[in-house]
């Protein structure tokens, strides 16, 4: 069955202040309704300051970022969308007409692109708002419905988020930063909008939700009515808002208190040449330029400063061996700590220091692997942090006594081994891993039970 | 004539009145004039300390501001931090300001004593000064007449000597429509001149704060006090230290003053009788009389009544119930009901085209003919008002009512500026004589109504 989604996305911009106010943005961080000021708490009278020219520059940056084309030398009206809601605290909201129109990634159309501010939160609970988000920049990416999958859906999604992050101009989606609307059809079926997704796997699960309700519907010959739902996360399911006749009219007029946005060509060039290079684009040139495969390529630009570090280490030693580490081990360690590449304290030299010793051998990856987590940890030289740790490799005639004691007090499985047991040799190695401290490299150690065990026969 | 301001402004310099005395003055005028005229929603009680601080100043020889001890009075819907910005409404009758309006910080800095809030017609919906919810201003200058609106407050203030400057604000005629009647002056400023940061909305895009006065040197230099650039807000012109009072002149030769047949046609024959006789002063001033056409003028009056609804519609959103405590639409009299009911029916999506674009059109056409002329000759003269103020209590359908807009709502939809002086009386009523400038002509719209006050 045919289907098609597409998406709106909102993300916080990273802007120190708010969009028409002097207000900081951190509002996690502070007391409720501290960083408030009369404009972005509607105060009768208040007039919005001149929009913050970092977040509309942050806007033309994504703009470009997802191929969009600015629009240049004509009025960008600021619009109020006027709706009733305890977090507005003047009753509408402050939206932008298209500040970029006709992108694309990965195969999706981007319809367009444009600026937004934040209203407050309003806690229906307690009956209370707090204004310190009201006013915080947003931009939202406005796709076509390109997607015709639940997994094309999260894959391109994913892909997003990952150019957004990569952009260094959005808040990292966490608290709620980043808002999805998702809108899915089926062949035959209305337009069904859903609103309320915070993640990717929110999003992905509403569509899949979504597929098998309307699926349903329509086998029963029922009509699938054009409506808004809402998606309940706790419950993996959306549940009707309100259906298209009811839908709100926003009555949009342009703001008169501001003049319109109008951004210059100029303005548009100098942005384009100092923007982040967009992961799409970074991962085929790490791919040529290197010589790497596209699945290392792909896991070190997930992250900006992944891939940063990994192209000053590439300068230093073997491409290829930097990048099975940062694919590989890294990305486990980072991950397992729960740790983003950017709150890597250590510097590239030592990770380059420590990858050097395992080229010449000096460790074993297995070794290297705890020097890196201690490195993530604790960063120092790599060297110290071996000796630290106590896994300087273990000289050849340690190793092998080692061996030979554990081959004398294992006769059982020796004998095992040589009747055919492959096993057996596995058991006797794991004893002399665990003698030896794990400072000598199973390689080694397999090699050298086997050639005593069948030397001794 | 005209020289009362200057006056009581040497005379609180040379210490022969001091600012407390100024004050105290306007204090004992206010309680016992205002219980007849109500032109106070509530006066300042802090103006004595304020006024003490300013004599403080003098006795010490240091400089003054430029307004020092001259007691203001600033429409309730400019924000004074600590007194009620109520807008005449049940809606923010208990709404104390938390900030002071950029014009109020100007004032306050020129030594201005802020001696208390005027009344206006409810949230500045009305020409007459009768929707206030705090009840009607009576006409100081015509007892039992109405003293027009919506600044009705402040130009009864001014006129009853209860204050010696005030502030409005002017939408459509709002400043000069109470001037003419109450026979003071007043100015509704070039759009984008007077910064609105503080001002409490009525149509954000026709909106201006301007001086009433009993004179011209009173409004020229309360006007240079507020007017120019506030970079903390949007929609300004890009004016920095402007200055009127100190290069009045009288003189008009090789001045060009526009009038056009248009007003006669919408105009009470008796008020034009008036006006009439000041052109003809003008003339003998030496200023050449040149007539211009303005075949559109009075289709600037529905237009008007669209857009200042579309924007009032929004602008009140806020007042929900939620912040301020009533919900407008459960405690607004009629007239601002109309208003956001009409805002809230022609600002649907589905007609979008037919009310609100249209009328925006005829604003265009409206500023094009108005700037057009303004090319031809230096500044347009005629009547402010086309009917003589009706009796207070008198019934009005609202579009008798909305007939007082004609001659002064077009001003505001051409963005220009324009000025009212009393040119003469009806039956013993002041009638005005507007005089609208060019965008920023503010200094040739001064030079022509000082030229007519300095004869009479």
């Amino acid at each position: 069955m045919k289907m098609l989604i597409g998406f709106e996305v909102h993300q916080q911009l990273t802007t120190e202040r708010k969009m028409y106010c002097d207000c900081p943005t951190n509002y996690q961080d502070v007391k409720p309704n501290s960083n408030v000021c009369p404009i972005c708490t509607g105060m009768p009278g208040s007039k919005p300051m001149p929009p913050n020219e970092r977040a509309v520059n942050a806007a033309i940056e994504i703009a470009l970022l997802f191929g969009c084309e600015v629009i240049t030398d004509k009025p960008i009206y600021i619009q109020r969308k006027h709706y009733d809601y305890p977090d507005l605290p003047s009753g509408y909201q402050r939206t932008s007409l298209p500040i970029g129109l006709n992108g694309e990634l990965q195969g999706v159309r981007i319809r367009e692109v444009h600026m937004e501010e934040d209203p407050g939160q309003y806690d229906p609970t307690l009956g209370t708002v707090d204004y310190n988000r009201s006013g915080v920049p947003l931009v939202e990416i406005v796709t076509e419905p390109d997607m015709h999958s639940p997994e094309e859906a999260r894959r391109f999604l994913r892909q997003l988020v990952r150019v957004l992050e990569y952009s260094g101009k959005v808040r990292p989606e966490a608290g709620g930063a980043m808002r999805t609307d998702t809108n899915i059809s089926l062949e035959g079926g209305g337009r069904v909008e859903v609103k309320n997704i915070n993640s990717v796997k929110g999003a992905y699960r509403a569509i899949k939700f979504e597929i098998v309700r309307q699926k349903s519907k329509l086998e029963r010959g029922e009509p699938v009515t054009r409506e808004t739902r809402a998606f309940l996360e706790s419950q993996k399911i959306t549940v009707s808002m309100r259906v298209k006749e009811l839908e709100e009219d926003y009555r949009y007029i342009p703001d008169p208190d501001i003049f319109p946005l109008i951004i210059d060509n100029a303005r548009v060039e100098a942005i384009r040449a100092s923007m982040v290079e967009p992961p799409y684009l970074r991962e085929q040139r790490l791919v040529e330029q290197y010589g790497i495969e596209p699945a290392a390529a792909s896991v070190i630009v997930s992250e900006r400063e992944l891939a940063d570090l990994f192209e000053v280490v590439a300068e230093e030693i073997d491409p290829k061996l930097a990048a099975i580490w940062f694919r590989t081990k890294l990305k486990k360690v980072l991950n397992y700590m729960k740790l983003r590449a950017a709150d890597v304290r250590f510097t590239p030299k030592q990770i380059v220091g420590l990858l050097r010793m395992v080229d010449k051998g000096e460790i074993t990856p297995e070794q290297g692997e705890l020097v890196l987590r201690e490195l993530v940890k604790r960063p120092s030289d790599p060297r110290r942090l071996l000796q630290k740790l106590g896994l300087k490799r273990l000289r050849p005639a340690e190793l092998r006594a080692a061996v030979a004691k554990v081959i004398r007090a294992n006769p059982g499985a020796v004998k095992d081994y040589l009747a055919g047991k492959e096993e057996a040799l596995h058991f006797l190695a794991g004893k002399v891993i665990k003698l030896t401290h794990g400072r000598a490299d199973p390689r080694k150690i397999v090699e050298l039970l086997r050639a005593k065990i069948v030397g001794e026969k | 004539m005209g020289e009362v301001t200057k006056a009581k402004l040497e005379a609180i310099r040379n210490g022969e009145l001091s600012a407390v005395e100024n004050i105290r003055q306007a204090l004992e005028r206010i309680s016992k004039l205002n219980p007849k005229i109500n032109a106070f929603i509530e006066p300042n009680h802090n103006a004595i300390s304020q006024a003490e601080a300013v004599d403080k100043k003098l006795n010490r020889g240091e400089r003054v501001g430029k307004l020092a001890g001259l007691a203001i009075g600033i429409k309730s819907n400019i924000n004074v931090k600590g007194l009620r910005a109520t807008c005449a409404s049940r809606t923010l009758e208990g709404y104390v300001a938390t900030y002071n309006a950029e014009v109020i910080k100007r004032i306050l800095r020129e030594d201005g004593i802020i001696i208390g809030m005027t009344n206006m017609d409810e949230f500045a919906c009305g020409s007459s000064g009768e929707t206030s919810a705090f009840g009607v201003t009576d006409n100081p200058a015509a007892p039992g007449h109405i003293p027009g609106g919506s600044s009705s407050g402040s130009a009864a203030a001014v006129a009853a000597g209860m204050c010696d400057l005030s502030l409005g604000s002017d939408t459509a005629g709002s400043i000069r429509n109470p001037a003419s009647h109450c026979g003071v002056v007043g100015v509704k400023p070039t759009y984008g001149l007077v910064p609105r940061q503080g001002l409490i909305d009525l149509a954000m895009s026709l909106d201006q704060i301007g001086p009433f006065a009993p004179d011209v040197y009173g409004v020229a230099l309360l006007l240079e006090v507020i007017a120019g650039f506030n970079p903390n807000e949007c929609v300004m012109l890009n004016v920095k230290g402007v200055s009127y009072a100190d290069e009045l002149e009288a003189e008009l030769k090789g001045m060009r003053i526009g009038t056009s047949p248009k007003f006669r046609e919408l105009t009470d024959p008796k008020i034009m009788e008036v006006i009439d006789s000041a052109i003809e002063k003008f003339h003998d001033f030496g200023a050449e009389i040149v007539e211009v056409e303005l075949p559109h003028l009075e289709k600037g009056l529905p237009a008007y009544y669209l857009i200042m609804s579309v924007e009032f519609f929004s602008a009140t959103r806020k007042f929900d119930g939620r912040k301020y405590g009533k919900r407008i639409e459960d405690v607004c009299g009629d007239e601002v009901m109309r208003r956001i009911l009409r805002g809230q029916y022609i600002s649907r999506k589905e007609y979008r085209g037919k009310y609100y674009q249209r009328a925006l059109q005829v604003r265009t056409i409206i500023r094009e003919e108005l700037m057009a002329a303004l090319e031809k000759v230096d500044v347009i003269v005629g009547p402010t008002v086309p009917k003589l103020p009706h009796k207070l209590g008198t019934s009005l359908t609202p579009m008798e009512m909305y007939a007082y807009d004609y001659l002064t709502a077009p001003t505001n939809l051409a963005s220009i500026c324009g000025g009212v002086i009393k040119a003469g009386e009806v039956d013993g009523i002041p009638v005005g004589l507007q005089v609208q400038g060019k965008m920023l002509g503010e200094g040739e719209m001064f030079r022509v109504l000082r030229a007519y006050e300095a004869v009479e």
